[in-house]
């Protein structure tokens, strides 16, 4: 097939296009091309241009140049409507569903099933939303409940089902699978299946390689904002060096060494929440995994530690002594820290510096009958930046200007200054690319090897795996299991976090 | 494994909290006003008090409803009460004598309303302000503009129109009301509502499913606006003269009448019905304070204070629904 | 917008905030030069010290006003906490020096003792910024109305204390005492918001509440504190306000609610919290008040000073928005 042909054939192509925010390239002068009946990933780090180039073909965003083409046709995508009419539906990674309206009203956003006079009502949209749902085998989701009391994971499937019941001649999926667990990812690739073998396109992006590597028929590796390559098959390793631009040697650092005996934070029948029950104990220079599935009290267990929820039952005992944070104040008073899920939300402070932002738990510390004490603000900021190896324009910048990485460490930063012995991570590395999951990885074993103590929730089993000395697996608010770092691998976490589910 | 469903009956209780809240608010405060009214008066209330209570909230109702369809949109409209200025000042000077001339100077100035509701929408949308601060801007240009028109209070407006708006005889207000619980429900279920509470919601969400958040702005302060002016003419015809301050007080009392309606000053969450049921409570309190014998001049102390602490409870209330039904 | 990748930059080197209130206090010269054109005599010194004389009671508000804006919030309940403020000061010193500290110290405290019930109410109950102090000036008016008899007490007819009208009326060093207070009172907040812990958490919490409690920083007894400091300062504007007049009046307060939140925002305060000086509330409040001096001056009626103030606050709104826009 000749260049000519295969143009004529694509059913979505973006021809050099560029997109700038405020003087920053997100994109230049990408290209991508999409055929009926592939599936087609794209791969990159944060900030490689990919959501970027979704947005453009979703109707979202404008391109500042370059054209886009349906079917060999330049088309001008204005508004995600425009998008719609060609047929082409996105499930965006940040998810669009309006939180204080019910799951059908979300499903039928703008179809609303209407009666006399055009107006619709809640009975009828409850029916149409389970029909549609039942279409692709989705039963557990119910139609009458607001969006906001459901879960993460249903939230995306909903998104994905509103996607699919346009039935998509072009679906773009970015990150779909993020927040999805195993058997859910199972049934969205079925789906896209379906679809490609129907002679759709689907094209979607991921961070997780045994995905790609699993339904992906043409690879397009992006990086700083461009294509850098379009394969048919490509090896992980390959993939990174492209994305990268470098060569990754391992993405895991060496395990540190078995902890020390001595307990840093003892755990006793705590309970909230979705929390049942849980206790443990995190030694000095341990990192201590906990695994399992979103939702079954994890984020309970964490903020409950940090003092940001209250406790209904249970200890908590910091080196031996009976603490009760009742607030994060307390709990790193304490020496306890937690670094959220979501920095730009949780945890820093955007449009303020480097240095507010690094020395916002010690200013306290950092100040004489309440009058800060500026020059030393500025010089213990400008040493943790040093340390950390922040690359930033200046220490007065703001940290929106800094890139994803950058700022994860910004945040740490803040809690090494607060001299914390025990760190609670929160799924810190979700989203994030391979080259600042690589350096978390550091940052987090060199914590450890220091001494500190870490308490480490991710969603992606293979990181437990790799770097936790144990790994807890909480299923239905209890500790499910506790695995051993020999022999230990994903599989085992996943089959723990699943098993009575499974038996059901 | 069955699908996992609730009642119809839990979800709505849930959806329509802030609604069954004030409708209990309300019953409460209408048995208690009888209960007070029947200790000083030896009789129960008749028709002469609900239809004056019908006719003095009217007003209210209406400003309230204007200023759910901005809160709706996750905005605040304070230029109700110079809309309702300039609507009262120019009912008092135009309305004329013959239904025609009424008909059409009504007409002119609900126009009037929605164009200047538009003005505030399109700086809000095009503009990209601050809702708060645009209105605050509008309303003394707004205000200007009623002591302008009408630097005196005075004017007249004939007693025809009086008595088709505000007819003293028989409830004939309960028309009106339902009619704007009607104008809500058929809203609310058209495609313009359910816009105007998905923007409200997540704007770049509403955006991402095509929703226009700048004609949906526009069609909210226009309706607004135009709803404020439905409250002057009725204000008029009330006092049966203009007063071009008359207004002012509406639009910090419509703001009370929404939040007691369960309206989320947060955007996307309440009910127009809730609001104008709100506006019901407002003058229900009033009644109670003056048959309690309660001095005037501490009204605004117990309205004041009668506000806080409902917000507060039907805040607790919300969260402990809500803690329930996440444990369930 | 227009114009493409050239951006024209006023000022460079200033942050957006900075640059807003240089613009604020050159609108400010523009509006005396103005003045002085429309009426020889506007310019010459004893005017322009009773027009900041009169600006200090609006800028006195503001600075409340600000504190409560920098973290998102709003306090509507100044103009009766103001009124209150006034007729406690003369009721309960009943005009005599002899009782002017002790009437003093009760009045700051009832403005404080206000301001940290609005911000229990915002803080630790979750009522709405809006909601909580409208309420709580309601709740002021019922108070005020309800304790004087509608003004008829036989207190309420009683002057400020001489000692509290001298310091409205004396002057040093040829400077009206209210603007010394005033300079003190600039001095002060400028210190509490750019060199202290406190002041610091405060932009914090305003960028970003959430952040700011995760962070370890105490939320709930900052903004309390804040709310209670508004209390204060419409409190200490009643006391001057008084002090000025000589006797307090029913409704003293209104004004000051819509120029105080006018003063912060061209000021170039974000109404969104986390970003804004109160130099530049004050430049707002000379910048307002030196206006209704010159369409004063001019003649202008009232409805026309009304109209021109608000177009000029939507003029001031859509350059700042069109800049924070191009930034």
């Amino acid at each position: 097939m000749n260049d000519a042909d295969e143009r004529h054939a694509a059913s979505l192509e973006a021809i050099s296009v560029s997109k700038s925010f405020g003087g920053v390239r997100a994109l230049h002068e990408a290209s991508l091309r999409a055929f009926p009946g592939e599936v087609h990933a794209l791969v990159g780090e944060n900030g490689a241009g990919k959501s970027t180039l979704i947005k453009l073909l979703g109707g979202r965003l404008r391109a500042d140049s370059g054209v886009i083409r349906h079917h060999g046709a330049a088309v001008a995508l204005k508004t995600p409507d425009a998008a719609h009419r060609l047929g082409c539906w996105t499930v965006f990674q940040e998810l669009t569903l309006l939180s204080a309206m019910s799951v059908a009203e979300n499903l039928l956003l703008r179809r609303e099933p209407r009666g006399a006079f055009g107006l619709t009502s809640e009975r009828r949209l409850r029916q149409t939303a389970e029909a549609v749902f039942a279409r692709f085998g989705i039963h557990d989701i119910d139609p009458g409940a607001l969006v906001e009391d459901l879960p993460l994971a249903d939230r995306q499937v909903i998104e994905i089902v509103r996607a699919l019941s346009h039935d998509p001649d072009i679906l773009l999926l970015d990150e779909p699978t993020s927040a999805l667990m195993e058997r859910e990812t199972a049934w969205l690739f079925g789906e896209v299946r379906r679809l490609r073998d129907a002679g759709r396109t689907v094209v979607f992006t991921s961070h997780r390689w045994h995905e790609i590597a699993a339904i992906a028929d043409r690879i397009t590796v992006f990086r700083g904002g461009r294509d850098v390559g379009s394969f048919t098959t490509l090896g992980e390793d390959e993939a990174v060096t492209l994305m990268t631009g470098q060569r990754v040697e391992t993405l895991y650092p060496p395990r540190p060494a078995a902890p020390a005996s001595e307990a840093a934070l003892t755990v006793a029948d705590l309970a909230g929440g979705r929390l049942a029950s849980a206790s443990f104990s995190l030694h000095r220079g341990e990192i201590l995994g906990v695994g399992g599935l979103a939702g079954h009290g994890h984020r309970e267990l964490f903020l409950m530690l940090f003092g940001a929820m209250p406790r209904k039952a249970g200890r908590i005992l910091r080196a031996g002594h009976e603490i009760r944070p009742r607030s994060p104040r307390q709990a790193i008073r304490a020496g306890i820290a937690l670094v959220p899920e979501d920095r730009k939300t949780e945890g820093l402070l955007l449009p303020l510096s480097v240095r507010d932002n690094l020395t916002l738990a010690v200013l306290g510390r950092e100040s004489r009958l309440g009058v800060l004490r500026r020059r030393r603000l500025r010089s213990v900021a400008a040493a943790m930046t040093t340390r950390l190896k922040v690359r930033m324009p200046d220490i007065t910048s703001p940290v929106a200007a800094l890139s994803g990485g950058n700022q994860q460490k910004i945040l740490l930063g803040r809690w090494l200054l607060a001299d914390c012995a025990v760190l609670l991570f929160y799924d810190v590395t979700r989203g994030v690319d391979v080259a600042t999951k690589h350096e978390i990885y550091e940052l987090m074993t060199a914590l450890a090897r220091d001494g500190r103590a870490i308490l480490y929730y991710s969603s992606d089993a293979e990181e437990l795996a790799h770097l936790a000395h144990r790994v807890l697996v909480l299923r239905e608010g209890r500790i499910a299991a506790e695995l051993p770092a020999s022999g230990l691998n994903a599989e085992h976490i996943v089959a723990a976090a699943m098993r009575d589910q499974a038996a059901a | 494994m069955a699908p996992p469903r609730r009642p119809p009956l839990a979800h709505a209780l849930a959806r329509h909290l802030g609604l069954v809240l004030v409708s209990v608010l309300l019953a409460v405060s209408v048995i208690g006003y009888c209960a007070l009214y029947l200790a000083t008066q030896a009789r129960l209330p008749g028709m002469f008090e609900l239809t004056s209570s019908l006719n003095n909230t009217m007003p209210l109702a209406l400003a309230a409803l204007a200023q759910t369809m901005v809160v709706l949109t996750r905005g605040l409209d304070l230029s109700i009460g110079g809309i309702i200025d300039l609507s009262n000042a120019l009912a008092a000077l135009y309305l004329g004598t013959t239904a025609a001339s009424m008909a059409l100077a009504s007409a002119l100035i609900l126009l009037a309303g929605a164009v200047l509701g538009l003005v505030n929408g399109a700086l809000v949308a095009y503009g990209r302000l601050q809702p708060i601060l645009v209105t605050l801007a509008t309303l003394a240009i707004f205000q200007g503009l009623a002591i302008r028109v009408l630097p005196q209070p005075g004017g007249a407006v004939p007693e025809a129109y009086t008595a088709l708006l505000v007819n003293t005889g028989a409830p004939y207000a309960l028309v009106y009301v339902l009619a704007l619980m009607l104008f809500w429900t058929v809203l609310r279920r058209s495609q313009v509502g359910i816009a105007l509470l998905a923007i409200g919601d997540d704007e770049a969400a509403a955006a991402a499913n095509g929703i226009d958040p700048v004609a949906t702005k526009l069609v909210a302060y226009t309706l607004s606006g135009l709803i404020a002016a439905a409250a002057g003419l009725f204000l008029a015809a009330q006092a049966t003269a203009g007063d071009a301050t008359t207004g002012n007080g509406y639009t910090l009392t419509s703001i009370v009448a929404v939040v007691l309606g369960g309206v989320s000053l947060f955007g996307g969450r309440g009910s127009g019905i809730g609001a104008i049921l709100g506006a019901f409570v407002t003058t229900m309190i009033v009644n109670i304070l003056f048959f309690a014998h309660i001095d005037p001049l501490y009204q605004s102390f117990y309205e004041g204070a009668f506000l806080v602490i409902a917000v507060v409870l039907a805040e607790g209330l919300g969260r402990l629904v809500r803690r329930r039904r996440a444990r369930a | 917008m227009s114009g493409g990748g050239k951006r024209r930059r006023v000022l460079p080197g200033l942050s957006p905030t900075g640059r807003r209130v240089l613009y604020a206090y050159a609108a400010t010269v523009l509006l005396f030069l103005l003045g002085g054109l429309v009426r020889p005599g506007f310019i010459q010194a004893t005017n322009v010290l009773t027009i900041l004389t009169v600006a200090m009671f609006v800028g006195l508000v503001a600075a409340g006003q600000s504190f409560v804006i920098l973290i998102g919030g709003i306090d509507l309940s100044v103009p009766w906490v103001l009124n209150a403020a006034a007729i406690l000061l003369t009721t309960s010193s009943g005009g005599e020096n002899a009782r002017a500290a002790a009437a003093l110290a009760l009045t700051l405290g009832m403005g404080a003792l206000v301001g940290v019930a609005n911000g229990i109410g915002v803080a630790v109950l979750g009522v709405p910024a809006v909601v909580m102090t409208l309420a709580m000036n309601g709740i002021m008016e019922g108070l005020t109305l309800g304790l004087s008899g509608g003004m008829t007490c036989s207190a309420c007819a009683s002057y400020a204390p001489p000692l509290v009208q001298g310091l409205a009326h004396g002057s040093l060093l040829g400077v009206p005492a209210p603007l010394w207070l005033w300079l003190a009172v600039i001095g002060l907040v400028s210190f509490l918001l750019q060199a202290t812990v406190f002041g610091r958490a405060t932009y914090a919490i305003g960028t970003n509440l959430r952040a700011s409690e995760l962070a370890g920083l105490r939320v709930r007894a900052t903004v309390i504190a804040l709310y209670g400091l508004s209390g204060v300062t419409a409190a200490l504007a009643g006391i001057m306000l008084v002090g000025f007049g000589g006797q307090a009046s029913l409704g003293m307060g209104e004004p000051y609610l819509f120029q105080s939140i006018a003063a912060v925002v061209i000021g170039g305060a974000s109404i969104l919290g986390g970003r804004g000086h109160y130099l530049g509330a004050v430049a707002g409040a000379i910048c307002l008040v030196t206006l209704i001096s010159v369409l004063l001056a001019m003649n202008m009626a009232e409805y026309g000073r009304s109209i021109i103030y608000g177009v000029i606050i939507l003029v001031l709104l859509l350059l700042y928005g069109r800049e924070a826009r191009e930034s």
